[in-house]
């Protein structure tokens, strides 16, 4: 386990610093000047000198991105061009919305998938099955853009119970977290289903019903466990998709996290807070794959981490 | 498949109820946080709806148009703008000593929220601080003329410029600094002290911003809701009490349809245009841009899509406006014309006319473009219509990588806009001119304007420049956009301002719904 760890540490560090290296080049690559959009068209030619040398984008490239990895290594994320905070305070207020929202999203997601896929599998090809398919096709149909405010006309404006949008309480959390649960609840239920069902053929069902197991039995202990690793690995996936930003569900609930900041980011070309942000949505998919790894090794003991 | 349905036991109904436990628990979660989550938005705080919060309450470095409204909340100015947008006292009076040298004398009740008098040494202080170019100040440009700031005593304070401006009291329109607190490099940004009519109470979230009024205490929230279906909605809700602007023409419908939502529109300033390249073999020949601007409906699109919210326009400054001509007429839709035109420069289904039209991605806009590009099809102008997103579009437009675009000026105060606009010299990055346009007689008129010894002297030039442009048509005027205000029934006092700030909130009070 301790081998698997140190493992992945150095792996998660070399990766890391390939993205922020390769984010670093690309986003000097894309259109647009942050000093001509800070300072206007028609600033002078000395202001624009003035604030490049400021922020130090009037060093050659090569050297910038060694100031930057430098600040890295320090902890120092440097400082957002246009609202010249540090970058550290403005993910650190925004980074516990977007875990919420990430969390609650998830914990939806299963709470939906695990009942529709396991009833579809275990009822298969009856209506409950069509139903609990049905419900999935909806889900992974409908966009978050009109999902969104669909369960605002209903809860909140039809029927008064939730707030329309913002993160004010635990109420507030209620709609993002349906919106971006019913989505993933559609896609892994039918995962869910599909693996179920592989499972359930398998001979050491059979044979744990021959032993005399309940059907209930055989199916909590057996083939669940054991359907879950394809499934873990879905959830470790959309948990990184959560956590790098549910862009459209936190732009319809005014949900201030970090999908909002990166978009925001990119149209003021806000180079170093842009650099922050995919690093720590990088941050979050090697963390989040290591723990699905983890899981695995619960789930399933043959699998031996580090062999 | 068959295989596996076969081998597949039915569940029995406990296996069922088990496998449902996890809805069960959603919808008890569900069911508790919405029985005790939503509490009634509290009377006491008036709650301001806005696409995105203001980047910073620093106004020496502010330069997005949220930032700037709710800093003129925050600070007070030396001068304001009056309905003709002419320059009028606001923190000072004013004397021009000689034509390089300004006299401003404060008045005496102006104090910072902090309770200390705004004196002549904040003033100096503050436009000091953006001329010095270490700090890099996006205002330093408009400032550049001053050569000197003098603190004469503790109301007055003189200005020396290098060369005779008459428009130079309209350039102060920065807001006032304590000097102390410069000096000490106080955090303005996220919690600024300025002496206008709000104080700055909490940032309290990344999306809320609460101030209060000074003169009786009422709280005023600000609250960011991009999307402008949600921000509707919560106005319906009476989660938000007010929302300005922003709206797309068809949810403006739906809050009029309302009896709880009062809806105001006022005549605003900003003005939508189409740009032309003027250096393109096609978009640079004057009977195509003429073609252009006759076979753009502008009263049908104003009538249809922009909901009767705007009015035609004839150039960069709205017809009220002290150096404009407002005389001028708006011009004609004739299609026929606009065939003729194209026929005679050669265009025809031999050689027709084909024009890449760039725009943002935002959907209004390229719903308006989509319709502009039909208007033209209907002539003869087969338009390829691109959008991108703002970063690309607008480095493009700068680059001159474009044959026709469409955008907004927005807040034009001052008349000097023209050389930033149009001036032969003013190609990007020197100036605005994007369409790399140059005229002998647009350079002359700009020039002969800015040497006038008054401001009368100088609007007879501008308006001889506005025939001028809308003769050669750099730009094609499209409109002015007004400004909706929606507010649910029981808010009053907001007063719509042209450019679109926020200063209404000074006056707005919440009567008994």
């Amino acid at each position: 386990m301790m081998r698997f760890l140190v493992s992945r540490l150095a792996s998660a560090l070399v990766v890391i610093l390939g993205v922020s290296v390769l984010v670093f080049f690309l986003i000097h690559l894309v259109p647009g000047d942050p000093v001509e959009v800070m300072l206007g068209e028609g600033s002078q030619p000395a202001d624009r000198e003035a604030l490049r040398r400021a922020l130090g984008l009037d060093l050659p490239v090569h050297v910038q991105l060694g100031h930057y990895l430098q600040g890295l290594l320090q902890g120092d994320l440097g400082v957002s061009l246009h609202s010249r905070r540090p970058i550290g305070e403005i993910l650190l207020e925004r980074i516990p919305a977007t875990l919420e929202l990430a969390l609650a999203g998830l914990v939806v997601a299963v709470l939906i998938a695990l009942p529709l896929g396991i009833i579809a599998a275990l009822r298969k090809d009856t209506p409950w099955d069509g139903g609990a398919m049905a419900f999935a096709m909806l889900g992974v149909s409908i966009p978050n853009f009109w999902m969104g405010p669909l369960l605002i006309l209903v809860f909140s404006l039809w029927l008064g119970w939730l707030p329309v949008s913002g993160r004010e309480g635990p109420a507030s959390l209620v709609l993002p977290a349906l919106t971006l649960g019913t989505a993933m609840a559609a896609i892994l239920s039918r995962m869910i289903r599909a693996t179920l069902l592989e499972v359930l053929n398998e001979d050491y069902i059979r044979t744990a019903r021959a032993k005399g197991l309940s059907w209930g039995q055989v199916v909590r202990r057996h083939a669940l466990r054991n359907a879950m690793l394809p499934v873990i690995t879905l959830l470790g996936l959309q948990l990184g998709a959560l956590l790098a930003g549910a862009v459209i569900t936190e732009i319809v609930f005014s949900w201030p996290g970090i999908g909002q900041l990166v978009i925001e980011s990119i149209q003021r070309r806000d180079y170093p807070v842009v650099q922050a942000c995919v690093l720590l949505i990088s941050l979050a998919y090697v963390l989040v794959n290591t723990l699905t790894d983890l899981c695995y090794a619960w789930l399933d003991p043959r699998i031996r981490l580090g062999q | 498949m068959a295989a596996l349905s076969t081998a597949v036991p039915a569940a029995g109904p406990r296996g069922a109820a088990v496998s449902l436990l996890p809805l069960v628990v959603l919808l008890l979660t569900f069911v508790s946080l919405t029985a005790c989550g939503v509490r009634p938005p509290s009377p006491d705080i008036l709650r301001f709806a806005l696409v995105s919060m203001p980047v910073t309450l620093d106004p020496r470095f502010a330069t997005d148009a949220t930032s700037s409204r709710i800093n003129r909340l925050l600070y007070q100015r030396l001068v304001e703008f009056d309905q003709d947008d002419l320059p009028v006292p606001g923190l000072a009076r004013w004397e021009r000593l000689d034509a390089r040298h300004y006299r401003f004398r404060l008045r005496d009740d102006a104090r910072f929220s902090d309770g200390t008098l705004l004196t002549a040494r904040d003033v100096a202080a503050t436009y000091r601080h953006v001329l010095d170019p270490a700090h890099a100040s996006p205002h330093r440009l408009a400032l550049a003329g001053i050569v000197s700031i003098e603190v004469v005593d503790d109301r007055t304070v003189d200005f020396h410029l290098e060369k005779a401006d008459p428009l130079f009291p309209g350039r102060l329109g920065l807001g006032i600094l304590p000097a102390r607190l410069i000096t000490s490099d106080h955090p303005f940004n996220r919690a600024p002290v300025g002496s206008g009519p709000f104080e700055f109470v909490a940032w309290p979230a990344e999306n809320r911003l609460r101030l209060r009024r000074r003169r009786d205490g009422q709280l005023l929230e600000f609250i960011a809701v991009r999307d402008p279906t949600v921000r509707v909605l919560k106005l319906l809700r009476g989660e938000v009490d007010m929302v300005q602007n922003d709206l797309p023409p068809e949810l403006v419908r739906l809050l009029r349809a309302r009896e709880d939502i009062v809806v105001r529109t006022a005549p605003g300033s900003n003005f939508a245009y189409l740009g032309f390249n003027l250096t393109d073999p096609h978009a640079g020949r004057l009977p195509v841009r003429r073609a252009v601007a006759l076979a753009v409906d502008r009263d049908a699109i104003i009538r249809h899509v922009l909901g009767g919210a705007a009015r035609p326009a004839v150039g960069l400054l709205p017809p009220e406006h002290w150096a404009s001509d407002p005389d001028l007429q708006p011009l004609p839709h004739d299609p026929a014309q606009a065939r003729v035109l194209l026929r005679e420069a050669g265009y025809g289904e031999a050689n027709p006319l084909r024009l890449t039209y760039k725009t943002s991605s935002d959907p209004f806009r390229l719903r308006l473009a989509t319709i502009i590009q039909q208007q033209l099809a209907e002539v003869g102008i087969a338009v390829d219509l691109k959008s991108y997103d703002w970063g690309t579009f607008y480095g493009d437009i700068k680059a001159g990588r474009f044959q026709m675009y469409s955008l907004m000026w927005v807040g034009i105060k001052m008349p000097d806009i023209y050389r930033y606009v149009f001036h032969s010299s003013a190609v990007p990055p020197a100036g605005a001119n994007r369409g790399r346009y140059a005229d002998a007689e647009t350079d002359r008129l700009i020039e002969a304007a800015e040497t006038a010894p008054d401001l009368a002297g100088q609007a007879r030039y501008y308006r001889r420049l506005q025939a001028r442009l809308l003769d050669e048509l750099p730009y094609v005027p499209l409109w002015y956009e007004d400004h909706v205000f929606a507010a649910r029934r029981g808010i009053e006092g907001y007063r719509l301002a042209r450019d679109g700030n926020y200063d209404g909130l000074a006056g707005v009070v919440r009567r008994g719904e």
